[in-house]
């Protein structure tokens, strides 16, 4: 009773949130699977598992995912290190680091669809930064982009994730950054370190919950990555991912079971990169 | 180990404002020196442009006869102990301790044998595999101080580094890193704003205000000869009487300091020695340290001594004492210079409304109370005598 | 742009604390000056990676449909005009009134529930919170065509209209684990339990603690939150597609990635759209990104 009456008022006022989240979150996520055991057309009842099984098998499937699979790579790797390089450049400040800061920053601020549309020019292997390189003489730069018929195609892909998410990886890195006390570089350099020992034996070991943070962020954003594929590519084989591949399945071809599939395998690869990083996360915090 | 000259290094702000003004200091080879002062002395950034964290605007630094001003920290060898410690929050004990070691390509056998060896002259040994976070304030202190010791630098700089601990363990600490730094000989330069320590762990002291060097000497020499009024009222705790008084010639030209009702006879050596016929109008300041203000015993009075009965207002037992506080009728020093001492910290608590509150040093079972008469007793000799224009000491 | 801050208090807020003004003679130089010129140069190198694309955007959408030709992307136009910028302006106008239809409410809505589920979160911890906000932070992450299907059926069955209503509703809830952390972090970190049990020792309930002693102080977290929630539910475009299929209730986002022509591909029309559907933003963005920074920094000192 007396619990009660002192957690009550407070359970109330977040009641509807977890209502809300209940339903709409862990709610659908339940009937996504369950629609996702079902079988095509719909009142012919349960199937198991047959659509995880034949997806599998299918060859677009495979693609997709490794077509997923080298964006990530490429993504990942590439905001991580711009974003690193730019915090570095910054961090002992220099003047109009402000400026520096928006400029890079400011991409967050546009949808992806926005950004894929000049993207698409610039990614264009007749346009955009092929006329640049041309100009500048350095041909050895260009490239087909996401046309190549190298497998690695895809990676051009990456260039507008990292044109919209360095910067705020760069952020991340410079308030990490600004946040090792002065005195631990000051006792490194008293200790005898140069300026790249300080980065390596002190600033950076102290960055890694940031990496940590960078890398969940961004590898979140990866495996649900659709819109920029779209308006860059429009839909093509060669550059469909998963989330792709799904529209397609409920749009064109009204196979909604098949697309729950896709989506709770979607939702798979994301829990285990986010579970572990949760379960750290609370738990660190509670030792603080 | 080396010998450290400070040669009027200089610090200007681009505000113009002076950290540090002109500050020449030798350090010699293997001595301790405190550098103590009111927080914003400009010790700290002193100790920093000796370290080579902070740029020197003018002067230079010498160790052993190099000029080190342009001299990147790194290449000083010189270590320090940060206020906060500064331990590196990711590596243990051990790998903080060797960090100068494995940074200078030291072979992996010796660091670990040096670490070692270390760590059992600090007692840290059962330590090693912790980090910072699972140390108590003292372990993560001498954890600083083996960083510290293990490269046998030139010359240790210690950045209030007993600041973070609680009262005991500073006592503690305090002897240890005397100890320790006798045993090994290396040059000290050390920080602090309590002049305990600085007392009690120097060889020599100097005492610092607002960037300016205000004397350095013995504690025994600060502390018996302040060179000014700052560093009379800075130094002792708790701090020196200070009033306003006056030369006087009584009767057969024997030479007195009156402070308000109370004459104290100078000897004729004290007259002899200080440039004191010269002051015409007379005006002094008067320094009395508590200790040498004390209960009047009971015998006679000697020939340089004087006497006064007073009714005591506040007692305080401090455990080896008792502090008892009375007024005087007299007039107290109120001087810019002793803003900073923590001497007048209240003036509410000095100017009473029947004078200055004085505070005189009784035996600790003397049962003293407030409203109690009392008698005290003081010597000639242990006045401290300051010049009310110059504020320099007149011995 | 859907990207949820990292969840430790530390770097949810990336308040970046400025330099202290750098005296010439601060430090000793470690860099020599031709260190400095390479660093500098790569500064204005990154500068230009960022700026290319809008420059781009800039130049096609003031030529006209004849002169846009890939090939010469980076030409100035010959004859500017503002035909495209009107042509955009025409198709899109109507999704941009949508969109504010949309940001706005959800927007307020979803900031003032995460700062009540923050207050309580936070500060009145009842037992299972942690679990709570567990469950809340994993809704964050979760890739939203996970939920997409059976959310569509859920509108259809419940009977709601297919337009905005449905976007709305979506944004709030999906926005809640968003705005619960920013402001959970906000409170943990800025007001202290003391002035809660204060508050609680001079007989204030929760709900006056929260209006005498939180609200007031929530201003910069509700700025932060604003700004975050009205950016990415401004950007969102897989929501807006999957559920939204009245093509008058379309958003921005989804009206522009449709802008198309009768044959050709209108260039300069979707490069002027894409501006035009970027403005508010970067408005946003521009305006109160310099207050978005300071409200954490005075957050920060508080704390």
């Amino acid at each position: 009773m007396n619990r009660l009456r002192r957690w009550g008022p407070a359970f109330l006022m977040v009641l509807p949130s977890i209502i809300l989240i209940g339903v709409f979150v862990y709610g659908l996520i339940y009937w996504n699977v369950r629609t996702s055991l079902q079988q095509q057309p719909m009142p012919r009842g349960p199937s198991g598992t047959t659509n995880y099984s034949k997806l599998w098998a299918e060859r677009r499937w495979v693609r997709d995912l490794k077509n997923l699979g080298v964006f990530t790579v490429v993504f990942i790797v590439g905001s991580l290190v711009m974003g690193a390089v730019m915090a570095l450049l910054l961090d002992k400040g220099v003047k109009g680091e402000g400026f520096f800061r928006s400029i890079y920053l400011f991409p967050m601020a546009v949808s992806f669809i926005a950004a894929g549309i000049v993207w698409r020019w610039l990614l264009n292997p007749s346009s955009g930064l092929n006329l640049i390189f041309d100009k500048l003489g350095l041909d050895s730069l260009k490239s087909q982009w996401w046309q190549s018929k190298s497998p690695w195609g895809m990676a051009a892909m990456a260039m507008p994730a990292m044109w919209q998410m360095s910067g705020y990886i760069m952020a991340l890195y410079l308030a990490g950054f600004r946040g090792v006390p002065e005195e631990l570089r000051e006792a490194a350099r008293m200790d005898g370190a140069k300026e790249r020992q300080v980065y390596r034996h002190v600033v950076f070991p102290e960055l890694r919950p940031v990496t940590l943070s960078a890398l969940v962020i961004l590898g979140h954003i990866s495996i649900k990555v659709f819109d920029l594929v779209l308006a860059v590519s429009g839909k093509q084989g060669k550059t469909e991912t998963p989330a792709v591949y799904m529209w397609d399945l409920i749009f064109q071809a009204s196979n909604r079971p098949k697309g729950a599939t896709v989506a709770t395998l979607l939702l798979v690869g994301v829990a285990v990169l986010v579970i572990p990083y949760l379960i750290y996360t609370v738990r660190s915090e509670r030792k603080s | 180990m080396a010998e450290i000259i400070l040669d009027k290094i200089s610090k200007r702000f681009s505000n113009g404002f002076y950290g540090v003004k002109e500050l020449s200091l030798t350090i010699a080879d293997g001595e301790f020196i405190v550098l103590v002062g009111p927080s914003g002395c400009g010790k700290t950034t002193a100790l920093r442009m000796v370290a080579g964290l902070e740029t020197i605007s003018s002067g230079d630094v010498l160790v052993d006869g190099k000029r080190v001003n342009d001299v990147l920290e790194k290449d000083r060898d010189m270590a320090m102990v940060f206020q906060n410690y500064a331990l590196y929050p990711h590596m243990t004990v051990a790998q903080n301790i060797g960090f100068n070691l494995k940074l200078n390509g030291v072979p992996r056998d010796e660091m670990k044998r040096r670490v070692r060896q270390t760590a059992e002259m600090l007692g840290l040994e059962s330590l090693m595999d912790r980090r910072p976070k699972q140390l108590s304030g003292g372990q993560r202190q001498r954890v600083a101080m083996g960083r510290a010791i293990i490269r046998d630098p030139r010359a240790f700089l210690m950045d209030e580094p007993l600041s973070n601990l609680d009262a005991k363990l500073r006592v503690q600490m305090r002897s240890d890193i005397s100890e320790l730094q006798k045993r090994l000989g290396t040059t000290t330069l050390y920080v602090t704003h309590d002049q305990i320590e600085a007392m009690t762990m120097g060889d020599r002291v100097a005492v610092l205000k607002a960037g300016e060097l205000q004397q350095v000497g013995t504690p025994h020499e600060i502390y018996d000869q302040p060179a000014n009024l700052f560093v009379a009222g800075f130094v002792g705790s708790p701090p020196m009487n200070l009033v306003e008084g006056r030369l006087v010639t009584g009767d057969g030209g024997a030479v007195g300091v009156a402070i308000g009702p109370i004459t104290i006879p100078l000897s004729a050596h004290q007259v002899a020695q200080q440039s004191l016929s010269s002051r015409s109008d007379g005006e002094l300041i008067v320094g009395i340290r508590p200790e040498d203000l004390i209960q009047a015993p009971s015998s006679p009075p000697g020939p340089d001594e004087a006497r006064h009965r007073a009714v005591v207002n506040r007692v305080e037992a401090v455990g080896a004492s008792l502090l008892v506080y009375f007024a005087l009728d007299v007039t107290a020093v109120h001087r810019e210079s002793l803003a900073d001492t923590g001497h007048v910290a209240d003036e509410r608590l000095v100017v009473v409304a029947n004078g200055t509150t004085i505070c005189a040093t009784f035996p600790p079972r003397s049962m003293v109370r407030p409203g109690d008469e009392v008698e005290v007793s003081v010597l000639g000799e242990r006045l401290h005598l300051f010049d009310p224009v110059t504020e320099l000491n007149l011995a | 742009m859907t990207a949820p801050m990292p969840t430790e208090t530390t770097a949810a807020m990336p308040a970046i604390e400025p330099l202290p003004p750098l005296t010439d003679d601060h430090q000793l130089q470690r860099r020599g000056p031709v260190g400095h010129v390479v660093k500098i140069v790569l500064l204005f190198v990154f500068v230009i990676f960022f700026l290319l694309p809008v420059i781009l955007l800039l130049l096609t959408s003031f030529k006209s449909l004849a002169e846009a030709d890939p090939s010469r992307a980076w030409q100035l136009p010959k004859h500017w005009t503002l035909d495209a910028w009107r042509e955009a302006w025409s198709q899109l106008h109507g999704a941009l009134g949508n969109s504010f239809k949309l940001v706005i409410p959800a927007t307020i809505i979803s900031t003032v529930l995460g700062s009540l589920n923050g207050y309580v979160l936070s500060r009145w911890r009842f037992p299972g919170a942690d679990l709570v906000f567990t469950m809340f932070l994993f809704g964050m992450f979760i890739p939203y065509q996970a939920v997409m299907i059976p959310l569509g059926l859920l509108f259809k069955d419940v009977g709601v209209d297919p337009g905005l209503g449905r976007l709305i509703i979506a944004h709030i809830v999906y926005g809640i684990p968003m705005t619960t952390l920013i402001f959970r972090n906000y409170y943990a970190t800025t007001i202290p339990n003391e002035l809660i049990e204060a508050a609680r020792m001079d007989g204030a309930g929760m709900m006056h603690t929260y209006a005498s002693v939180i609200l007031p102080a929530s201003a910069p977290a509700f700025v932060v939150t604003a700004i975050w929630q009205f950016t990415s539910i401004w950007n969102d475009f897989l929501f807006a597609v999957f559920l939204v299929t009245n093509p008058d209730s379309w958003p921005v986002t989804v009206a522009l990635n449709n802008t198309a022509g009768s044959q050709v591909t209108p260039f300069p029309v979707q490069m002027a759209g894409a501006l035009i559907a970027s403005i508010p933003t970067l408005v946003v963005y521009i305006l109160l990104g310099r207050y978005f920074m300071r409200g954490l920094m005075a957050g920060a000192l508080k704390g």
